[in-house]
C-alpha cells in the first residue's frame, strides 16, 4: 500500500462533522437584539482592561496624574516604547522568553510524540505501569514538587561549582539549564499525544509493517503526519504556557540577562511603580504575542483547552 | 477509550503466543524478533520522557513528603523533626488566615465565573454574526499571562488615578482604596479571579452545548415552552456532567492562585490575601525554611486530593 492510500483511509475514519446545535432556530428579532446587547456589553468589560492598557502607554506621565482619568490620550506618545525599552532591557527579555518558550515546545512535541505513540501504538512491558504513573503524575499540583525542584536545581552535581554531590555551588541556578530542562517536558502533553495517537486505525501500521517499515517510520512517515491539527494543540499550548510562566523563572534567576518578560514586568514594576506609562508599555509588549498567536490559531488553542481541561 | 483499543498489541500478541511451538516452530520465532525489535523501539522512544518525568516530578513528590517532617535551611542537612512543622503550622496565625483566605476566594471566584460562563455560553450557543468576535473577547484574558493581566488590573485599582474609581464617581459611589484597604483587596483580588477564568469554563461549556440532542429543544418547542423554561428544564440537566468537571478543575485551578497576589499585593494588606501558595512561596524563598514550606505544600496537596476523591466517588455514583 502507498502512502496516500494510507493517508486517505485514516483521514476518512476520522472526519467526523459535528453540526452546529441551536436550541431554537427562529430567534425572535428582538430576542436576538437583546442577547447581542449583552453580549456586547460582557465583550467591553472583558475587553476594557486590554484597551486600557494600550491607551495609557501612550499617555504622557502629565495626563496620567489627571482625576477622573481621559479615555483617549491628548496627546499619543508613541515615543513611549522607546522610552520603555531604554528604562529596563524588555527587547532581552522578550528574546529571553522566547528561546525558553521555543525549545520548551520543541521538546514537548519531540519527546512527548515519542512517549505518547509509544504508549498508544506498541506494546512493551511494563508500558501500562508506566501509563499509569504518568497518569498519576498529571495530578501533582505545581506547588507539591516546586521546593524539591528547585533543591535538585540547586544541588545539581558538577554544575555551577557543584561538585559530584552537589555541594559547594550553585548548580543550575542562574543557568539557562534551569530555565529549559525542568519545564521542557509534561505528563499532560504526553497523555494528549497519546490519546491522538490512540484515536488513529490500526490498518495502518499493519500495512507499514507488510511494507517492512520500522518502528521509528511508522511513527515519524506515517502516524505523525496524520495529526499535524494534534501537534499544532499541543505546541501552542506549550508555548502559551511557558511564555505565561512566572514563579519557576522567578524562583531560579537573578541576573537581569536570564530575565523572562513575565519577571522582567514585575521586578519593573517593583524599581519604579510611579511610571505607569512605561510599565504598561512594557506589558503590552508582553501581551500582544500571546493575543496575535492566539487570534490566528484560535481553533487549535481551543481544541487544546477543551480537551486537555485538566491543567 | 475502550479497552480492546487500549490493548490492540497485546491481543495480537496473546494470539500468537496459542499457536503451540511444535505445529508452527518458523513462524513464531520470526513474529518473535520482529515483536522484540518493535518493544525495543517503544523503550527507546518511552525512556527520555520516563527519566524527565521521573526527574521533575516523581522525585520531588517523595522529597516533598519526606521534607515535610524535617527541619531544612539548604545550608545544613535535613534534620528530622516528627509532626513539629505541622504542629507549628497549624498553630500559625498567618497561615490558617491563608487557608480561610484561599477557601474564601474559591468559594467566590468558581461559582461566579461559572455562572457567566454558562449564560455566555448558552447565548452563543445561537448561531450569532458576531460569534467568533465574543467568543475571543471572553477567552483573550485565559491566553494572556496572568502577571501582565494583574500589571493592569493594577493599574485600574490605583486609588488616585485609577479607571475603576473614576467610574464609580461618575456612578455617585465613592471610590475605595483598593488593594490597600484589608477590607477589600480580597475582593478586588477575586474581581481579577473571576474575570479571568470565565474564557475556559465557558468553552468547555461551548463544547458539551454542542452535545445536547437538538430534538429536545424541538419537543419542547412544539409543547409551547419558552427558553427560559427550555434553559432551566433541558439545558441545565444536560450541562450536569459538564458543570461537574468544570467545577472540579476551576476548584483546582483557585487553589493554586499565585501571580495575581505577588503583583496586586504580595500577600497583604495585613494578610489579607495571603494564600497557601504564597505562604509556601514565603517560607521556602524567603525565610528559606525548606522543611515548613513542604509541609504546606503537602496541606495544600492534601486538599486537592480531597476534591479529586470527591469527585471521582461523585462521578463514579452518577455513572
Amino acid at each position: 500500500m502507498t502512502l496516500p492510500t494510507i493517508k486517505a483511509l485514516a483521514i476518512s475514519e476520522q472526519v467526523t462533522v459535528v453540526p452546529r446545535k441551536r436550541w431554537f432556530h427562529h430567534a425572535k428579532g428582538r430576542q436576538a437584539a437583546l442577547i447581542n446587547v449583552a453580549l456586547i456589553l460582557g465583550s467591553i468589560t472583558m475587553l476594557v482592561p486590554f484597551l486600557w492598557m494600550v491607551l495609557t502607554s501612550l499617555k504622557s506621565p502629565a495626563e496620567l496624574a489627571q482625576f477622573p482619568p481621559t479615555f483617549l490620550p491628548q496627546e499619543w506618545m508613541f515615543s513611549n516604547y522607546a522610552a520603555t525599552l531604554d528604562a529596563a532591557p524588555f527587547g532581552l527579555y522578550f528574546r529571553n522568553s522566547f528561546v525558553i518558550a521555543t525549545t520548551h515546545t520543541l521538546i514537548t512535541v519531540v519527546l512527548g510524540s515519542m512517549a505518547g505513540y509509544a504508549l498508544a501504538r506498541i506494546y512493551f512491558k511494563g508500558r501500562e505501569a508506566i501509563f499509569l504513573a504518568f497518569i498519576a503524575m498529571l495530578m501533582i499540583p505545581t506547588y507539591t514538587k516546586i521546593v524539591p525542584q528547585f533543591l535538585l536545581v540547586k544541588f545539581m552535581p558538577l554544575f555551577g561549582g557543584n561538585d559530584i554531590l552537589g555541594q559547594g555551588g550553585s548548580g543550575w541556578l542562574d543557568t539557562w539549564w534551569a530555565l529549559i530542562i525542568p519545564g521542557g517536558l509534561s505528563a499532560s502533553a504526553i497523555f494528549l499525544f497519546r490519546q491522538f495517537y490512540l484515536s488513529l486505525p490500526k490498518d495502518l501500521e499493519e500495512a507499514a509493517r507488510i511494507d517492512g517499515l520500522g518502528e521509528f517510520r511508522i511513527f515519524s512517515q506515517i502516524y505523525t503526519p496524520l495529526i499535524k491539527p494534534a501537534i499544532a494543540t499541543v505546541g501552542l499550548l506549550t508555548f502559551q504556557e511557558s511564555w505565561n510562566n512566572f514563579l519557576w523563572p522567578l524562583l531560579v534567576t537573578t541576573s537581569s540577562d536570564l530575565r523572562v518578560i513575565q519577571v522582567g514586568l514585575a521586578v519593573f514594576q517593583q524599581l519604579d511603580n510611579t511610571q505607569w506609562q512605561y510599565l504598561m508599555a512594557g506589558t503590552t509588549m508582553a501581551t500582544v504575542p500571546m493575543v496575535v498567536l492566539f487570534i490566528f490559531a484560535q481553533k487549535y488553542f481551543i481544541q487544546g483547552f477543551t480537551n486537555a481541561g485538566i491543567k | 477509550m475502550t479497552t480492546t483499543e487500549r490493548h490492540p498489541i497485546r491481543s495480537a500478541e496473546a494470539a500468537a503466543k496459542q499457536v503451540s511451538p511444535s505445529t508452527a516452530p518458523k513462524k513464531r520465532k520470526r513474529i518473535s524478533t520482529a515483536e522484540k525489535k518493535r518493544r525495543r523501539a517503544g523503550w527507546l522512544m518511552i525512556t527520555p520522557s520516563v527519566i524527565h518525568v521521573g526527574l521533575w516530578t516523581l522525585i520531588p513528590v517523595i522529597a516533598t513528603f519526606y521534607l515535610s517532617f524535617t527541619d531544612y535551611g539548604i545550608f545544613a542537612a535535613p534534620k528530622w523533626i516528627w509532626f513539629d512543622n505541622y504542629v507549628e503550622m497549624f498553630n500559625d496565625a498567618v497561615f490558617m488566615q491563608s487557608i480561610g483566605n484561599t477557601v474564601w476566594y474559591t468559594f467566590w471566584t468558581v461559582p461566579v465565573s461559572m455562572a457567566v460562563a454558562v449564560v455566555v455560553a448558552v447565548l452563543l450557543n445561537q448561531g450569532l454574526k458576531l460569534q467568533k468576535f465574543y467568543r475571543t473577547a471572553f477567552f483573550l484574558p485565559q491566553v494572556t499571562a496572568t502577571v501582565a493581566i494583574a500589571m493592569v488590573w493594577l493599574w485600574i485599582f490605583n486609588p488616585q488615578y485609577g479607571l475603576l474609581n473614576a467610574m464609580l464617581e461618575t456612578l455617585g459611589l465613592p471610590g475605595q482604596a483598593w488593594l490597600v484597604d484589608p477590607q477589600w483587596a480580597l475582593p478586588a483580588v477575586i474581581l481579577v479571579g473571576a474575570w479571568q477564568g470565565i474564557g475556559i469554563k465557558m468553552l468547555i461549556y461551548i463544547a458539551a452545548l454542542q452535545n445536547i440532542d437538538e430534538s429536545l429543544y424541538e419537543a419542547a418547542s412544539l409543547d409551547g415552552a419558552s427558553s427560559i423554561r427550555k434553559f432551566f428544564s433541558i439545558t441545565v440537566p444536560m450541562l450536569k456532567p459538564a458543570t461537574f468537571f468544570v467545577f472540579i478543575i476551576s476548584i483546582i485551578g483557585a487553589f493554586q492562585v499565585f501571580d495575581q497576589i505577588y503583583v496586586l499585593t504580595d500577600g497583604g494588606p495585613a494578610n489579607a490575601t495571603t494564600m497557601m501558595t504564597y505562604e509556601v512561596y514565603r517560607s521556602a524563598f524567603q525565610e528559606f525554611r525548606m522543611g515548613m514550606a513542604s509541609a504546606q505544600s503537602v496541606v495544600l496537596f492534601a486538599f486537592l486530593l480531597f476534591v479529586t476523591l470527591i469527585s471521582r466517588r461523585v462521578t463514579k455514583e452518577e455513572d
